[in-house]
């Protein structure tokens, strides 16, 4: 018989998401390996020196490397950490939040245990998913032919796990001492996505080598353990971090109170406690907010609406002009030596302009990175985050019909899809304006637009998703996993002839494709994106208007 | 005239009306061939252990969820293709009641009241001072009875014609469930319907006019309290003369649930009761005797043991 217990309950809950994550990951290195056998990769080897060295590209790179390096520096890093931060922030802090820890910390077993069952599981799950990624490297890489023998693949895969399970470790550590699983996943994703682009940008600029080594990230990728093999002491200081974090967990979480099956109480909470305020926000933060479905789910999602606008506002937007005015003209004298096809693959765009630059930086792929997360979080909550939370009855005993209550939550999203669009525009022109780089405003409006409606497209998508299933997970995971696959996709289009011709299938092609922030508006592309999100909503509406409503999550 | 046209003719329409409602969840059975009709006006109790099928029957006619076949109307209403405009009329609360953790209890009570259009906030005022309801604090930070009484002024506040309300006291007090229970008589005084669900016979006994029987997703009977409770079925309990035998007793015709110990013999019994004292004084003598009304607790068991016994025949 088998033994439940916490170890393997945890071990368990997120199988799906992991598989998910290392299957995409496999499906990603077939199609790369495959792409770049194709590609004609003298133009990697014609690269100015500083720069080759720079991103890790020796001088006998083959198509095996390339594929390798950045299906797993890159998208498998961050997948696998980001699935690792999700089971590390609900380890402790989400059992509280679900209000089960309590039941849990009633049978004859200490906090401290409860503690190293969780992390036994999610270094085990880590684990297990670092040897399911490994595992296909080699049989794709001698179905397709492709040559990686040079490469120390195994040294990469322990740096992956190192990487993946401190992340993991800082968002479960964040969770036992504070016992909230919302800052635990918003702190730790904001030093992960932070280190990512630390690592990636700060060597650009001089002295930045140095303030790197701050950045966990430095000691995963810093090293390049694919071509240079194992770094241990890179690997000891993500490894040693981990264990500091269990401790430093360990200690936060038999100190405190256990935290109810609350909410918690946020600023205006506080305010609203205060009788002279109470009237006036009592208006803001009550009657207002409960006017309408629409009005509420507005409300409900304005966090993760304020943090993103606000990352690519000033992160992505504003940050970036000074950013580009302080690389040296030698660096970006070397850009201007680059082939096209290789400032395809990173986005597009010619990097000695500012224009450039920023498609590459911002547009590239945090822009369209923002906007889905927020349409995709939104779209997958409306009809099945209601269902989960078991008030899709309620709602529905009121006199109001399916298809409404679709349309007023299709009204929040597509809202916010343009507030997150405005808000890198804003912060792109206001950059170019600080830091004197002369682009059109329109142009930039023309593609934060472009942006808008690409998330919209992946929005609708998980609507669908959501309207055809009631589950919550299917519709982000689908949703999400097809964006990244399409965004592969349009990539290496840009290098391969074959994938070229049937870049029309991808999404993203409509989106940056023609160039908008030094053409203007594609409208062409426009109505494409808008076209297929109005058809995915379409499908939302006869699909939820079919369907017996789920009753649990 | 034919009777079809009796809602013109003035007979009483049915607020509930259900013919061979049947929900299968692939091949799992949820209900099966339910005809149900709840009279406007009345309290009907709908009875069922964990599992019978009463929310299964809920949801298919509240359009949650919908039949494999048969079909359902509410006040003359068809379930599927009027339902935004039945649930004008209605006040629900779901079995397992969950609300928005982040809204206050006042916050919840604009939410759905705006999407009624507005509601009489006196009324609430008033169902919130009787059931001693705080509304200022959020959903997530109130006990289960407290969130629990959330949804009941929810159900009540627009006053429905038809209140449906799926196991409503679960989590309330004695005291509360008391109040509930008046209000439940005063929306059936005032000529409104309530059905509400139940697997705790007693506080159903206390408001309900009738009582239907679910059981493996089968209605099994459908009968007025009161008539459940002439059928005479009687707690039975002697004190013999002499040590009984059990088999002595169920020999006599309406005794059920024999239990013997020593002198001491209980029984339901639901026959002449001059044949069953008869027997126990001829056979052993009385020394004492003891008869209790038998609440719907026992005929509920009475009905279910029937039906086990019937399974296990046909088994």
């Amino acid at each position: 018989m088998t033994q439940v217990n916490v170890f393997v309950k945890t071990a368990s809950d997120r199988w799906l998401a992991w598989a998910i994550a290392a299957a995409s990951v496999a499906l990603f290195l077939l199609f790369g390996m495959s792409a770049y056998r194709e590609i004609d990769l003298s133009i990697y080897t014609s690269l100015p020196e500083a720069f080759k060295s720079l991103i890790g590209i020796s001088d006998t790179i083959d198509a095996g490397g390339l594929a390798v390096n950045v299906m797993f520096s890159t998208w498998g890093a961050l997948m696998l950490a980001g699935v690792a931060l999700a089971m590390g922030s609900s380890a402790i802090a989400g059992e509280e939040r679900d209000g089960t820890m309590d039941i849990l910390l009633a049978n004859p077993k200490s906090r401290t245990y409860v503690l190293l069952s969780k992390t036994g599981a999610l270094v085990l799950s880590v684990a297990v998913a670092t040897v399911a990624l490994w595992i296909p490297v080699h049989p794709i890489a001698a179905l397709l032919g492709v040559e990686i023998a040079g490469l120390d693949v195994e040294a990469l895969m322990l740096h992956l796990f190192a990487n993946s399970l401190f992340f993991g470790m800082l968002a479960l550590a964040l969770g036992a001492i504070t016992g909230n699983k919302g800052t635990a996943t918003g702190a730790t994703t904001a030093i992960l996505v932070l280190s990512f682009f630390g690592v990636g940008f700060l060597p650009l600029i001089d002295g930045g080598q140095t303030i790197s080594k701050v950045l966990p990230w430095y000691y995963f990728d810093g090293s390049d353990p694919v071509n240079n093999g194992v770094a241990w002491g890179h690997l000891a200081v993500l490894i040693s971090g981990s264990v500091l974090l269990l401790v430093a967990a360990t200690v936060g979480f038999n100190r405190r109170d256990l935290k109810g099956q609350s909410v918690g109480t946020t600023i205006l909470d506080r305010v609203r406690g205060n009788p002279l305020l109470n009237r006036m926000i009592g208006q803001l933060a009550g009657s207002a907010r409960v006017s309408s479905i629409w009005v509420k789910t507005v409300y409900d999602y304005q966090v993760l609406l304020l943090i993103t606008a606000a990352v690519m506002f000033l992160v992505q937007g504003v940050m970036m002009g000074p950013m580009y005015a302080s690389i040296p003209d030698e660096t970006l004298a070397t850009f201007d030596q680059f082939p096209e096809q290789l400032l395809a693959l990173f986005g597009g765009g010619d990097m000695s302009t500012p224009e450039g630059w920023y498609s590459l930086e911002t547009f590239g792929l945090m822009a369209p990175g923002a906007v889905i997360l927020v349409t995709v979080v939104m779209g997958a909550g409306a009809l099945a985050g209601e269902e989960s939370r078991r008030t899709m009855g309620l709602l529905l005993a009121c006199p109001i019909s399916r298809s409404r209550i679709v349309l007023e939550k299709i009204v929040p999203m597509v809202l916010f899809a343009f507030l997150v669009g405005f808000a890198t525009f804003a912060g792109v022109s206001i950059g170019s304006l600080v830091a004197d780089l002369g682009m059109s405003v329109g142009n930039i409006a023309a593609t934060a637009t472009l942006q808008s409606l690409i998330g919209f497209v992946f929005g609708s998508l998980a609507l669908a998703l959501s309207a055809a299933t009631g589950r919550v997970s299917i519709a982000i995971y689908g949703s999400i996993g097809a964006a990244l696959f399409f965004h592969l996709f349009n990539s290496l289009g840009a290098l391969n002839a074959a994938l070229a011709d049937l870049s029309w299938l991808t999404p993203f092609s409509y989106y940056l494709g023609n160039d908008p922030l030094n053409n203007g508006m594609d409208w062409n592309g426009a109505a494409v994106l808008a076209a297929l999100s109005v058809i995915l909503i379409g499908l939302s509406f006869v699909l939820f208007e079919q369907r017996d409503i789920r009753q649990r999550g | 005239m034919s009777t079809e046209s009796g809602s013109q003719t003035g007979a009483v329409r049915a607020a509930i009306h259900t013919v061979g409602l049947t929900k299968y969840y692939g091949k799992q059975l949820g209900i099966e061939d339910v005809d149900l009709d709840v009279q406007e006006g009345e309290v009907f109790g709908f009875l069922g252990p964990n599992g019978a099928g009463k929310s299964t029957t809920i949801r298919t006619i509240l359009d949650e969820i919908r039949p494999t076949s048969g079909s359902a109307t509410i006040l003359g209403m068809d379930t599927r293709a009027d339902s935004v405009e039945i649930r004008k009329h209605i006040g629900y609360i779901p079995g397992d009641l969950a609300l928005y953790p982040s809204l206050t209890g006042m916050d919840t009570l604009q939410y759905f009241g705006n999407m009624r259009g507005g509601v009489d906030w006196s009324y609430v005022d008033e169902l919130v001072e009787r059931l001693d309801s705080d509304l200022s604090r959020k959903v997530g930070d109130l006990s289960t009875g407290n969130r629990q009484k959330v949804g009941v002024i929810q159900a009540f506040m627009h006053r429905p014609e038809l209140l449906i309300m799926d196991e409503p006291t679960a989590g309330l007090d004695p005291l509360m469930q008391r109040e509930f229970q008046k209000m439940v008589g005063e929306v059936s005084a005032e000529g409104r319907t309530v059905f509400l669900s139940s697997h705790t016979l007693s506080e159903v006994q206390r408001v309900a006019d009738r009582v239907g029987i679910i059981r493996n997703g089968r209605l099994i009977t459908v009968e007025s309290v009161a008539d459940l409770r002439s059928k005479s079925m009687r707690q039975v309990e002697f004190v013999l003369d002499s040590p009984a035998d059990a088999a002595v007793f169920q020999s006599v015709e309406g005794v059920r649930n024999v239990i013997v110990e020593g002198n001491h013999i209980e029984m339901s019994f639901g026959g002449d009761m001059g044949e069953l004292l008869t027997t126990a004084t001829e056979q052993y003598g009385v020394a004492d005797i003891k008869t209790d009304e038998a609440d719907l607790e026992e005929i509920f068991l009475t009905y279910y043991h029937e039906d086990d016994e019937a399974e296990e025949d046909r088994s």
